[in-house]
C-alpha cells in the first residue's frame, strides 16, 4: 500500500476496511467478531475501532464543504506530486513485468541500504530482524532470489534500516556485486554466484530452529 | 485513467486538508502526500501484489475505504515517529467530590457518539470532540471503549470481552482512567 510507510499486512488491512464500511462508529460487536477472525491483530483492531469512533465525531460537513470548494480545472502542487509518483511507478511495476519475462529483472546501479551500516549497527539488524549476521550478508550481497522474499520482510527490511521500501525493493532486484580486489585464476570469466531463495537461505545460514521457523512462517 | 485520477486525487486532497489538517499532527503535509501517493499505489498494483483486489472496497464504499487508507496511515506515522498527537495539557483536577459532573460529563460523550450529524449537533460536538482528542491516549481509549463502543468495565465471566480486556488491564485500572478522564472532561464542559 504504501512506499513512505511500511504497509499493514493484507489481513489487517482487510479487517480495517470491514470495520470502516460497516457502521459509522463501530460496536462492541462488531469489533469482538473481527478480533475473533484476526486475534493476532486484537490490539491493532482496538485501536482502530477507537481512531474511527473518534473520527466520526468530526461529521462530514468540513470534509463535504472542502470538497465542493475544489476547482476541478487546477492540478495543485500535492497532486501533481501524487501523479507523478503514479506514472513512475507504473512505469517500474510494468518495466519490471516485461523484463521478468526475458531475463532476470535487475538494477545495476541500484544502491546499497546496507553499506552504511557500521559493524555493530549490521549485527543490531540482523538481531532486530531475528535472523543473524550471516542471513544479513546475503541480504546485502544479493544472493537472495528477490522474488521468493516474502513482501512483508521486505517491508520489515526497510522499517529497520529506515529506509524507503522503493530502494530495498530495488536494492533487492539489483545485479550481484563481483567481489573486488580479488584476482581470478580460471578459463572462463569471473561470475557470481546463483543466488539461493530465501526458503533455502533461511535453511543454511546457520539460523536457530526458532529463527528458521519464524522466518518460513512470514 | 489519467485523467480522472487528478481529479479524484483532488477530491482527496481537499479531504486530507480536513482531516489530517496542519497543527493537529505532527508532519500533517508530508502525511497527507504520504496518502495520497498510497492511494495511488491502489490504482498500480490493481491485480498484483498481495492484495490485487484491495481497490473493490474502493469501488464499493470509497469514503469508508478512503477513511480506513487514512486512519491507518496516521496510526503508522504515529507510530513511526513515536510521537502521539500533541494535546493540550489539561489541569489535574480534584477527583473526589464531582460525581454528578462525571455522569453528566459522561452523558454527553455518550449522546455524542448516538447522535447523527446534524447542524445543530456540529456546535456542540467540536468541543465534544476537542475535549476527547486532549485526553491522554489511554484515558481516551477508555472512554471511547465504554461509552461509544459499548463496552463494559469489566466482567466476572472471563469468556466476556469487555474494556479491561481489549486495553489488557484489570477493571479498575479502566475505571481510574474513567475517573480521571471525567474529571477532565467535566471540568472542559465548565469552561465552554
Amino acid at each position: 500500500m504504501s512506499q513512505t510507510l511500511n504497509p499493514s499486512p493484507r489481513a489487517l488491512r482487510e479487517a480495517f476496511y470491514a470495520l470502516s464500511a460497516a457502521q459509522e462508529i463501530p460496536d462492541a460487536r462488531l469489533l469482538d467478531d473481527l478480533v475473533r477472525q484476526h486475534p493476532q491483530y486484537g490490539a491493532e483492531l482496538t485501536e482502530f475501532a477507537i481512531a474511527l469512533a473518534v473520527d466520526a465525531l468530526r461529521g462530514d460537513r468540513a470534509v463535504e464543504a472542502a470538497e465542493a470548494a475544489i476547482d476541478p480545472t487546477i492540478v495543485s502542487p500535492a497532486v501533481s506530486r501524487a501523479m507523478s509518483h503514479f506514472q513512475n511507478r507504473l512505469h517500474a511495476v510494468t518495466t519490471s513485468g516485461l523484463k521478468s519475462v526475458s531475463e532476470p529483472a535487475t538494477v545495476p546501479d541500484a544502491p546499497n541500504p546496507f553499506s552504511a551500516l557500521s559493524r555493530g549497527e549490521f549485527r543490531g539488524l540482523a538481531t532486530r530482524l531475528n535472523t543473524n549476521a550471516v542471513f544479513v550478508g546475503k541480504l546485502r550481497d544479493r544472493q537472495i532470489d528477490p522474488d521468493t522474499i516474502p513482501p512483508g520482510f521486505r517491508a520489515r527490511v526497510a522499517d529497520e534500516l529506515k529506509a524507503p521500501l522503493d530502494v530495498v525493493v530495488a536494492h533487492f532486484a539489483g545485479r550481484q556485486p563481483m567481489p573486488t580486489g580479488q584476482f581470478f585464476k580460471a578459463d572462463g570469466k569471473p561470475t557470481t554466484g546463483a543466488q539461493q531463495s530465501f526458503d533455502e537461505a533461511v535453511k543454511n545460514s546457520g539460523l536457530t530452529p526458532e529463527q528458521q521457523a519464524y522466518l518460513l512462517g512470514l | 485513467m489519467t485523467a480522472v485520477l487528478p481529479i479524484l486525487l483532488g477530491r482527496c486532497e481537499a479531504n486530507l486538508g480536513v482531516t489530517v489538517a496542519d497543527g493537529a499532527i505532527p508532519d500533517a503535509a508530508n502525511l497527507r502526500q504520504a496518502i495520497l501517493d498510497d492511494l495511488t499505489e491502489l490504482f498500480v498494483m490493481d491485480g498484483s501484489g498481495d492484495f490485487p483486489d484491495e481497490l473493490d472496497f474502493y469501488e464499493c464504499k470509497f469514503n469508508k475505504a478512503f477513511r480506513a487508507l487514512r486512519i491507518d496511515a496516521i496510526r503508522r506515522a504515529e507510530r513511526r515517529s513515536k510521537r502521539s498527537i500533541e494535546v493540550a495539557e489539561m489541569p489535574e483536577l480534584e477527583v473526589k467530590s464531582m460525581p454528578d459532573a462525571f455522569e453528566d460529563a459522561f452523558a454527553r460523550v455518550s449522546d455524542a457518539f448516538k447522535v447523527l450529524p446534524t447542524q445543530e449537533w456540529d456546535a456542540d460536538r467540536e468541543p465534544i470532540l476537542q475535549a476527547i482528542e486532549a485526553l491522554p491516549p489511554d484515558e481516551r481509549d477508555a472512554v471511547v471503549l465504554v461509552h461509544a463502543l459499548g463496552y463494559k468495565e469489566e466482567s466476572d465471566d472471563p469468556e466476556e470481552e469487555t474494556a479491561a480486556t481489549r486495553c489488557n488491564c484489570t477493571g479498575r485500572t479502566i475505571r481510574n482512567r474513567l475517573t480521571r478522564a471525567a474529571a477532565k472532561l467535566s471540568r472542559f464542559k465548565e469552561d465552554l
